[in-house]
């Protein structure tokens, strides 16, 4: 092992077994602000050579943009800064910039999906790169410009994409998972997914007896993710948001059931799974997005529908928050290591600010 | 504002990798030619059993009958012929490979339909249909389906 990525990977477990005595929710975290994330990239940058530098900085092309992806580096390469490759010092400065642009449970949830691919590595045999170094930051744009920019963070079961100066505020696609879905290192129990898991189920199991509310249909992954390239007899490519722009239900039928005909508790448990989805980026990201989405007009107009089993204990179990502008999905899949067990797939969309509203094709 | 860089010729889509994603889609490969119009149709066997679990009558071209049919413009029916149906392999997903041919009605010209198409979609929610045309080596797609729907304007490039 490179000592870098060893290092890098210390330094992951290092912050999450120091762990929060309170939960993410009421940590401080990072304001989200772009000028502070813009200071933290010009930061960052200094401390790269020019290949990094490189990898790190990007044009802002609808391609560009698209290219991120849920799936492990071995299917889908990337291009960005690997983190896994920084010395101690350049660690620390992209800590900063995660730090400035994730809530505290955003920079957990980092950490936590980085660390279930140390924990997968030891059973990736193929390879496919399941490895908590196989996760990259890339800037698309100039951050210190008042043009649109992005900053794209992820790797394996993590896809950040946070737009700013954009006609909208973007904090989407967030795609999220976790394999496994629990697991233990250095006597400490993770569980990546664990606040927006039970918030999809406690709301799946508090409308299950309504009607309407089961989702026709099965599910073997989430309805609006990537896709990948390929014609049979060729290698398959892709695994990007080449779907994007989606298209999304209309009309009342097979949606689930709308929140405006919830009782408050019901209503309460909806707003607590949209908040645990929009807990990851800094509040000045997610702020106006989760006001557009609880604006009571709105909420009342959002379906929450669900499949399968409520607990998620059951492959193809799935919940789903549909409204005027949000999409919020999760998924229960088998595992890929250990295909007796499961793992989760979540995406949150946002059916107008995806990429803030600025990619066309 | 971003916008999409290079030529509209892309690659087929299918949507995953069996090492890393167990849901992959089907793909409709369609090869026109001068007096009617050929095709693959790729269905992943691990997503048809969902499907055929709701819908069990008959054989893999009788589901696909049930769920394919082809149309003109103007609402003339094409007809719709499974030549054969052959298992696959492809990313490591198995797939039964269906063979058909689609018969423009008479007096039509080969080169443009109306797909309709639910296979598998019918039921499984996340499963796309991608439908591509052949060229030469490459393939250039045409349009995808995802449940709700099941229609879909095909014109040969």
């Amino acid at each position: 092992m490179r000592i870098a990525a060893f290092l890098s990977m210390l330094f992951v477990a290092a912050v999450a077994a120091a762990g929060p005595a309170q939960t993410c929710r009421e940590a401080p975290g990072g304001s989200g602000d772009a000028a502070a994330i813009a200071a933290a990239v010009q930061k960052l940058r200094t401390l790269l050579g020019e290949s990094q530098r490189a990898a790190l900085d990007k044009p802002l092309t609808f391609d560009a943009a698209i290219h991120w992806s849920n799936l492990p580096v071995g299917v889908v390469p990337r291009t960005g800064l690997r983190l896994g490759d920084l010395d101690a010092a350049q660690s620390a400065a992209a800590r900063a910039v995660f730090s400035a642009a994730l809530s505290a449970c955003g920079l957990e949830l980092l950490d936590e999906v980085r660390l279930a691919d140390d924990w997968l590595k030891a059973y990736d045999q193929r390879p496919i790169g399941w490895d908590g170094g196989n996760y990259y930051l890339t800037v698309l744009g100039d951050p210190g410009a008042r043009t649109p920019w992005m900053l794209q963070l992820g790797g394996h079961h993590l896809a950040y994409n946070f737009t700013f100066n954009a006609r909208l505020p973007g904090a989407t696609p967030l795609f999220f998972g976790s394999e496994p879905i629990r697991f233990e290192i250095q006597g400490r129990t993770h569980e990546p997914l664990d606040a927006q898991s039970h918030a999809m189920s406690k709301l799946a199991g508090a409308i299950a007896g309504l009607p309407g509310a089961r989702l026709s249909g099965t599910f073997t992954d989430v309805v609006k993710g990537v896709v990948m390239n390929g014609t049979p007899g060729q290698p398959m490519t892709g695994g990007t948001d080449t779907g994007f722009p989606q298209s999304y239900p209309t009309g009342n039928v097979d949606r689930g059931v709308p929140v405006g005909k919830l009782t408050p508790a019901q209503r309460q448990l909806a707003r607590e799974a949209v908040e645990s989805f929009a807990a990851f980026p800094g509040n000045a990201i997610s702020a106006p997005l989760l006001a557009a989405y609880l604006d009571p007009q709105a909420f009342d107009q959002t379906f929450v529908g669900f499949a399968g089993d409520t607990a998620l204990g059951a492959k193809g179990s799935y919940v789903r928050i549909d409204g005027p502008r949000v999409w919020m999905e999760l998924v229960v899949q088998p595992a890929i290591a250990h295909p007796q067990e499961l793992h989760y797939h979540a995406l949150w969309r946002d059916k107008s600010s995806d990429y803030g509203g600025e990619a066309r094709r | 504002m971003m916008r999409r860089a290079g030529p509209s010729l892309v690659l087929a889509l299918l949507s995953a990798v069996a090492q890393s994603h167990p849901a992959p889609g089907s793909m409709l490969k369609i090869d026109f030619r001068a007096s009617d119009v050929q095709a693959e149709y790729w269905v992943p066997v691990s997503e048809l059993d969902f499907a055929r679990a709701v819908d069990t009558g008959g054989s893999f071209a009788d589901y696909l009958l049930r769920h394919v049919s082809l149309e003109s413009a103007d609402g003339a029916r094409w007809r719709v012929r499974v030549a054969g149906v052959r298992e696959a392999r492809y990313a490591d997903h198995a797939y039964l490979v269906a063979d058909l041919r689609l018969l423009p009605p008479a007096g039509a010209a080969p080169r443009a339909f109306v797909l309709q198409d639910d296979a598998v979609t019918h039921e499984v929610r996340n499963h796309v249909i991608y439908v591509v045309a052949m060229r030469g080596a490459g393939a250039e797609l045409l349009g995808m389906l995802q449940y709700p729907a099941r229609r879909l304007e095909i014109a040969a490039p």
